[in-house]
């Protein structure tokens, strides 16, 4: 008798997964993590580095730009809201997604392939810095929001340790790196970049920025321990601050 | 006049659960052989390179001219297909492994049906089976045939998925080349029917969003398929896709 032999349908059992079409949740998780680090991160950080820049002008007007940043409407709700959750999110999720996957470079050594282990690198040195840089500095010693012009000081004590100092310039270059290459990553995996050339060229512009991000960040770094604005006043006195009408300005 | 040789060394396993053993070959060089020509010699004359009989090795191959995907494998640690590793090309000793992502039958020879069943979950298809005929499809016009002819070319070798750091059994990735296949099936008139169904699949777990961009891919895809910009086009597709059912929901 002829009869047709039906192949059992075949099912993997050893080995990755076949896709789980439409199933679970991990599509919104993953692209909320891609997002944030554009919108509010990456936006928090080019603020932070921008203010830091006030560092330059002296330590009454960095304690100044403190204050504005510590008078904006309910700046304690903006501050977790917009920065500590966002960032806690995005490294947790981060350090998930660096668990979840198999680094190969040793045997593709490709430069897409090593800006892949370099951006989970930088993102966990990023984690740690930011964690201690919140710690010590908006939650130990004196208390900023109450005390914006002690900013200076506090920053500058900080920095007077090598070790500590050495740290935070090793973090500003991992982290400019981390968010060039997240925007250039953000555009090429949200399809606003798909052409190859489109993908080089935008890779330029975000060389181009992490690296000003980097120098920028690394002058106001410089501004705290080059010498210029030695031993800052621990609280710069308000009696200095009080400027008279017509005059061009104060300086310390 | 003293013969060129050619020397090999083989990871075997005589089945899934066999230890992995390597063996050494040391083969007559001739003009122009690949890998593949190499492992017929070996099946004609299964002697290790220390004299010791042995079985021939089994591998995956069929249409030796690098179009049917079959003979995948790592060549001095790379995936890439045999029949195209051609032996003056290449360090020796030659080194031969199998993919290490997928599930083991013997020797070089593994199981790659997960992409079968990627292919399946996302409906690689034009669906056209019917009960009457449905006369000419659309016309495509030429500037979409030329998108569309280097999607075409994808040979299910599974090199993309094999050098991905993000594929495997952790994440369960679908890998690029389902999701090349999508563009293309999405970019037909008659397949896009089914476009909606498709980049709801890659949403899921799995899908596209575990995409690292590591770009490895489109490095190691023999067929040289813009791999990296259907990855872009169709993550773009697919998140436009969820914001529409989320806001019509």
């Amino acid at each position: 008798m002829a009869t047709v032999q039906q192949p059992a349908a075949h099912t993997v059992r050893r080995g990755v997964q076949p896709l789980r079409a439409g199933q679970g949740t991990s599509f919104i998780w993953r692209k909320l993590h891609s997002l944030l680090g554009i919108v509010p991160i990456g936006a928090f950080l080019l603020e932070h580095l921008l203010s830091n820049f006030e560092a330059l002008k002296g330590p009454a007007a960095y304690g100044a730009q403190v204050k504005f940043l510590n008078s904006l409407p309910l700046v304690r709700v903006l501050e977790w809201v917009f920065i500590f959750l966002p960032i806690l999110y995005h490294a947790g999720y981060g350090v998930y997604i660096w668990l979840r996957g198999k680094s190969n470079v040793v045997y593709y050594p490709w430069a897409g392939n090593w800006m892949y282990v370099a951006q989970r690198y930088t993102g966990l040195i990023a984690f740690v810095y930011i964690l201690q840089h919140v710690i010590r500095q908006r939650f130990m010693g004196i208390s900023l929001p109450e005390n914006p012009y002690a900013a200076f000081a506090k920053v500058q004590h900080e920095l007077a340790n090598p070790w500590i100092l050495a740290f935070y310039v090793i973090a500003m270059i991992a982290i400019c790196w981390h968010f060039a290459y997240g925007v250039w990553l953000f555009a090429a995996k949200w399809g606003i970049t798909p052409g190859v050339t489109a993908r080089k060229r935008f890779g330029y512009v975000c060389a181009v920025l992490g690296v000003v991000l980097a120098v920028g960040g690394l002058a106001s770094i410089w501004a705290f321990v080059g010498g210029k604005y030695p031993n800052a006043p621990e609280n710069v006195p308000v009696s200095s601050l009080t400027v008279p009408a017509n005059a061009g300005g104060v300086s310390i | 006049m003293a013969t060129k040789t050619v020397a090999f060394e083989i990871k075997r396993q005589a089945n899934p659960d066999a230890p992995a053993v390597w063996e050494k070959f040391e083969l007559e060089w001739r003009p122009g052989m690949n890998v593949v020509s190499a492992m017929m010699e070996i099946a004609a004359n299964p002697v290790t390179a220390d004299g010791r009989q042995t079985t021939p090795v089994t591998y995956d191959s069929n249409c030796l001219e690098e179009i049917c995907g079959s003979c995948a494998m790592r060549i001095n640690g790379k995936a890439r297909m045999a029949c195209s590793a051609l032996i003056d090309n290449l360090e020796q000793p030659i080194r031969l492994e199998p993919l290490s992502k997928f599930p083991l039958v013997r020797d070089l020879q593994v199981d790659r049906s997960v992409l079968f069943e990627n292919l399946k979950a996302v409906k690689a298809w034009v669906p056209v089976d019917g009960t009457y005929d449905l006369g000419s499809g659309p016309r495509v016009f030429p500037q979409q045939q030329e998108v569309n002819y280097p999607l075409s070319n994808c040979i299910s070798c599974t090199c993309c998925m094999e050098v991905c750091p993000q594929f495997n059994e952790e994440t369960g990735f679908v890998g690029a080349a389902t999701i090349a296949q999508v563009k293309l099936f999405n970019n037909h008139p008659t397949g896009a029917v089914l476009k909606e169904e498709r980049l709801r699949a890659l949403a899921g777990d799995g899908g596209i969003q575990e995409c690292g961009f590591a770009q490895n891919c489109v490095e190691a895809c023999p067929k040289q398929i813009p791999l990296t910009k259907a990855i872009s086009d169709v993550g773009r597709d697919v998140l436009v896709q969820k914001a529409k059912d989320w806001l019509r929901g």
